[in-house]
């Protein structure tokens, strides 16, 4: 222990700065394992939570096969009560209205899942028996009475805080008739079913609901608890079987947590980008650790040597870079983690506006923090194992060299073999990825890793090529030292690997986050301007009837009005599978007057226009390009909807590019919606302004004539993109950071590595001083050996960038069905090489400077 | 008693296409308490006979029989503990780790041993004392001169009551009064704690204070000196002036 105490704990000590720079890597890596573990775990939980306090308790929920929002009559209820096993049945409507006084919000609230109008969710419940499924707490006042027509109303009380509610007011919702009256009796608390709409959310006895939305005896849900108080998953599945065969295919009998999963999965897409970046950071981070080592080991070659000729085993030299090591990597951890629940603490912010979900009871699982400290050692440990036993190997007569001539090693001198097949194995795996679904993600990473390690390999055997080519330019340059530089590059092959390694990962994460987002932007950009059409955007925080329709339509000023209209619908595959998706239904041609759809593929020879026509014809439908890609589905294909009729096919005439609801969308016509969805009502409208009239006008008209009596939501096209796009540059500015990360530790591996060879260098630059070389040369000097690295880490990091972007956009396409054009933003990758080659001169000035401070009798005497 | 013996050790070194022999069929031995100079021209195999006297190369032929141990016979591990606890060397370029105080670097082949610096106070004050180091004892390297680092490898190299002491031309880096101090340290532990020595040099003045002097000309023992008890150094010296003299002719 006395030992490992001088031995380990005195150089840690005797060198902060040194140990700073190794375990930086250990920090990072940590710090961002655990910061998106954390908020990851924070999003999903939120989210799940979100749908389990909708349902609180039940077992089971039953809902109306068709999701046309029009709900099914209550006398099912009889018909369920008939199966055995039920223990509570709780039926509940649900709408969504404003109160008569609320001002519609000024502009619409995106998030992941969609558009958030806003507006106050109502849910008609059964009193009685609705406490035994879902959670209400009451914070003032009384819960609603058992009478099922009593005009009352509880609401969560912050929503009421809000709009200036106080106990015993009466509250005025607007309804499709007018105005009606609730008295409110008490305040629920924003948690359990009180969490819905955001809070925005309140409970009105059912049958009171009922009357005022005109849904007699309707309902859109019955939630059921099973009659077992500790009911297996299987005894549950036999009362879901049961139920649904009694109710018939008309009704659909689910677990309460499958309406979250959907969400769960959209929530998976950004969580695969961000793990992959994490464990991007964790490699950078080992790469990091193992290049400290390295140069530890070379750098105390004659320390170890000297050890060795005192009497110390290989064994013990090895176990002393270990410990050293695991004391590192420890201090590391702890640093990261609390580092983590910083960056946490900002990741969450970031993924509040991508999912528009409240996650400020973020908490820190303490599996989490243990498992990122674990990861956090153990790569310490795997990355210091190499070094260690080179440290061992080192004989003890390298101590009575004069100076540490280390020999070229395997690595050196064979490396680039073993980097040729690794290069061409990971590439071919990528590009062929043969992996099954739910190990892709993981042997992909593995792929990718072993695609760095192949450029890694082939390094040391290509910087002479390199110095050779760019000799004459450094010269050029920085002069003669630059040439002396640029020599320099050769002769520590190893650490000028590493290096190269670095910036190389940093750059080629820069290129893969640029491409990805400019791909996905580019595509998202021309959808949007599609989706969001027109020149005004008119929604409600109701469904609008389509009186409204001619009315916008009379303004002055518009020239078209499109209303469309989303719902949820089934679907079959060709192998006759049920799937859920979102059904878009517009006016084909009023639609194609304000906007257009982005075709992706028609039929042969067939025209868009003659596509459009086909689906004002009817029974004609659109698909995503998703799910085209996704099913095999192609135009002239046929597709089988659920309507209120049953099973119906469709002829598909065209596939769009469409990414809302994750890319699951079908695009019909206004008439076959009426006809067979029976639904007549809009969720928005896009208005199109006569050229020359401006925009701002029209939509002031429209929001002083209509806005209040409709409560509507008017805003200009241009005011929303350019909300989505500050959206989603704050959602990608998250990969930024990490992109960030990468290159502050290439940065760092530089400065590194630099700052060691000039201090193995101190005599030799004492020399050269003391020949004539001026300080500035010895400057430059520097310079030129680091701006040497920059420019093959930039060049080798940006053709692996474009390789990697390219590759990923295949795979996600293949794993998801988002297809993606590849986009390369030439600006982005002259703009990645020209950063590699900057952060290489900055991080060269504080080496460069040292080299430059040297005092030539002190660098003489040395030793 | 012999400590150490040399039996027709040769080495070879593999260079490009031909082959130098640094050693070729040396034979060599020295008793108990004994102080032995080694002698020769540069380039004739000093420093390589010394590293595998201490084991820390092996030989290409030929067997070292090192405190009753016969080192063909170890293997890196075992070669290594025989060094640890029967050798201790000094070189030129003193080889101290920057981060320990005098003390630590003189107590660190105990530490490596797994012992407890502690139970050796009495030998560290001896050879601090030895080496008259004790008011220097907590200071770094880096604060001491070259000579009294040179001290402090030397009194590194005792601690362990070594079989051998090896020292490589360790008055090299000195000035002449600062090596002859060090020699004379080393002449004090051979008389007084009866440290048997071997020391290579170039220095005349420094092989004075041998025993016996061997000198090495192209891988072999060409001559050998010893010197009588009654001489004093400079008739010593003169006497190893003159071997070398005749050596060249
Ligand atoms: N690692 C090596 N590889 C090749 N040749 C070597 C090596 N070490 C020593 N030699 C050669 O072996 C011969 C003896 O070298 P050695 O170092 O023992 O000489 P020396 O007597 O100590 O010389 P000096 O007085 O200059 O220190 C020399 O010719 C030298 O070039
Ligand atoms: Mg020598």
């Amino acid at each position: 222990m006395t030992l490992t105490r001088l031995l380990i704990l005195r150089s840690i000590k005797e060198r902060p700065l040194r140990m700073l720079l190794s375990s930086f890597g250990i920090i990072l890596g940590v710090a961002s394992i655990l910061a998106i573990g954390v908020t990851n775990q924070a999003a999903l939980e939120s989210v799940t939570r979100l749908f389990a306090d909708t349902s609180g308790k039940s077992s089971l929920i039953i809902t109306s096969a068709d999701s046309d929002g029009q709900g099914f009559n209550d006398n099912i209820m009889g018909r369920a009560d008939r199966v055995a096993g039920i223990g509570v049945m709780a039926p509940s409507l649900s709408v969504t209205t404003v109160l008569a006084e609320e001002l519609p919000p000024t502009e619409i609230a995106f998030s992941m899942f969609g558009m958030d109008q806003g507006g106050l969710s109502l849910m008609g419940i059964d009193p009685q028996v609705d406490g035994q499924v879902r959670e209400y707490e009451l914070v003032n006042g009384r819960f609603l009475s058992e009478r099922l027509d009593d005009e009352e109303i509880v609401l969560v009380e912050t929503f009421a805080i809000e709009q200036n509610l106080t106990l015993n007011d009466w509250v005025e919702i607007t309804t499709p008739y007018g105005i009606d009256k609730l008295r409110l009796v008490g305040l629920i608390a924003e948690e359990g079913a009180g969490r819905q709409n955001n809070g925005a959310f309140g409970v009105v006895p059912l049958e009171t609901l009922q009357k005022y939305f005109d849904r007699n005896r309707s309902l859109d849900q019955i939630d059921v608890v099973i009659d077992k108080p500790d009911a297996s998953s299987a005894d549950v599945q036999q009362l879901k079987n049961a139920l649904q065969q009694a109710l018939g295919t008309d009704y659909a009998v689910l677990f309460p947590a499958s309406q979250g999963e959907r969400v769960v999965q959209m929530l998976g897409n950004y969580q695969i980008g961000l793990n992959f970046l994490s464990g991007m950071a964790l490699f950078v981070g080992a790469f990091l650790i193992y290049n400290a080592f390295s140069m530890t080991v070379v750098e105390r070659t004659r320390e170890f040597g000297m050890l060795r000729t005192v009497g110390m085993t290989r064994r013990q030299v090895t176990r002393q870079v270990m410990l050293e090591a695991s004391v590192l990597g420890l201090i590391g951890s702890a640093i990261g983690i609390g580092l983590g629940i910083f960056l946490a603490r900002g990741l969450s912010v970031v993924m509040e506006v991508v999912l528009g979900q409240d996650l400020s009871r973020i908490e820190l699982p303490i599996d989490l923090v243990i498992i990122s400290g674990l990861v956090g050692l153990i790569v310490t440990l795997f990355a210091a194992a190499i070094p260690a036993w080179q440290a061992g190997k080192i004989s003890p007569l390298e101590a009575l060299r004069i100076r540490g001539i280390s020999k070229e090693g395997w690595f050196i001198s064979d490396g680039w073999k073993v980097g040729i097949a690794l290069l061409l194995v990971s590439t071919a795996l990528l590009l062929w990825n043969p992996f099954p679904y739910d190990a892709q993600f993981r042997l992909g990473s593995v792929a990718v890793i072993a695609l760095f390690f192949g450029g890694t390999f082939m390094i040391p055997s290509s910087v002479t090529y390199w110095e050779r080519g760019m000799r004459g330019i450094m010269r050029r340059l920085y002069g003669n030292s630059g040439l002396i530089g640029s020599l320099n590059l050769e002769r520590s092959k190893m650490r000028t690997t590493l290096t190269v390694a670095a910036l190389m990962i940093g750059v080629s994460m820069m290129i893969v986050v640029w491409t990805m987002t400019e791909s996905f932007k580019g595509d998202l950009e021309e959808w949007l301007d599609g989706y969001i059409g027109g020149d005004i955007y008119v929604t409600s925080s109701v469904n609008m009837r389509t009186d409204l329709w001619q009315r916008l339509q009379s303004v002055e000023g518009v020239q078209a009005v499109a209303p469309v209209r989303y719902f949820e619908v089934k679907w079959y595959t060709p192998d006759g599978a049920e799937e859920d998706g979102l059904f878009m239904a517009v006016e084909p041609l009023a639609y194609n007057e304000v906007t257009s759809f982005v075709f992706d593929q028609t039929d042969n020879g067939v025209s868009e226009e003659a596509a459009l026509l086909e689906m004002e014809g009817g029974d004609t439908i659109f698909v995503s390009s998703v799910m085209a890609e996704k099913y095999g589905l192609s135009p002239g294909d046929s597709l089988e909807l659920f309507t209120k009729t049953g099973k119906r096919p469709f002829v598909i005439g065209a596939v769009v590019v469409d990414f809302y609801n994750n890319g699951l969308v079908i695009d019909g016509s206004w008439a076959d919606m009426r006809r067979h969805f029976r639904l007549n009502d809009a969720n928005a409208y896009m208005v199109k302004v006569n050229e020359g009239i401006s925009i701002d006008t029209v939509k002031a008209d429209i929001d002083d004539l209509f806005g209040d009596r409709y409560h509507l939501i008017v805003e200009s096209n241009l005011a929303i993109q350019e909300r989505v796009n500050v959206l989603m540059d704050q959602a990608y500015s998250m990969f930024d950071i990490l992109a960030l990360i990468a290159m502050l530790v290439a940065f760092l591996g530089i400065t590194n590595t630099l700052t060691m060879n000039v201090m193995e260098r101190i005599r030799e630059i004492g020399m050269l001083r003391s020949i004539g070389m001026s300080r500035g040369q010895v400057i430059l000097m520097v310079l030129a050996e680091a701006g040497l690295m920059g420019v093959i880490g930039g060049v080798v990091g940006v053709i692996f960038g474009i390789l990697l972007s390219r590759i990923f956009l295949l795979s996600m396409t293949a794993m998801s069905g988002y297809k993606l054009e590849f986009i390369l933003p030439i600006s982005r990758v002259v703009m990645g090489f020209l950063i590699a080659v900057i952060i290489a001169h900055i991080a060269a000035v504080f080496p460069a400077n040292r080299a430059a401070k040297v005092d030539i009798m002190e660098a003489i005497h040395q030793d | 008693m012999s400590v150490l013996t040399a039996e027709s050790l040769t080495r070879q070194y593999q260079l490009g296409g031909h082959v130098v022999n640094a050693l070729a069929g040396v034979d060599f031995s020295v008793s108990e308490g004994e102080f032995v100079g080694i002698m020769g021209p540069s380039g004739s195999g000093k420093s390589t006979l010394l590293h595998l006297l201490g084991g820390l190369d092996k030989p290409s032929d030929g067997e070292i029989t090192l405190a009753g141990n016969k080192l063909s016979l170890l293997n890196d591990k075992e070669t290594t503990l025989v060094r640890r606890h029967n050798v201790g060397f000094v070189f030129q370029f003193y080889n101290l780790l920057p981060t320990l105080s005098a003390e630590e670097n003189i107590l660190l082949p105990i530490l490596i041993d797994g012992k407890d610096g502690k139970q050796y106070q009495k030998r560290l004050d001896t050879v601090l004392k030895l080496v008259g180091l004790e008011s220097r004892r907590s200071h770094k390297p880096d604060q001491l001169s070259g000579g009294e680092q040179q001290r402090v490898s030397i009194a590194r190299a005792m601690i362990t009551e070594p079989a051998i002491v090896l020292a490589d031309e360790p008055t090299g880096n000195l000035d002449s009064k600062t090596g002859k101090i060090i020699m004379e340290l080393l002449r004090r532990s051979c008389d007084e704690l009866g440290q048997t020595i071997i020391v290579v040099t170039h220095d005349p003045r420094a092989a004075a204070y041998a025993d016996r002097v061997v000198f090495l000309q192209d891988g072999v023992v060409a001559s050998q000196i010893a010197f009588s008890e009654l001489d004093d150094l400079a008739v010593r010296r003169q006497t190893v002036i003159d071997a070398m003299v005749e050596l060249e002719a």
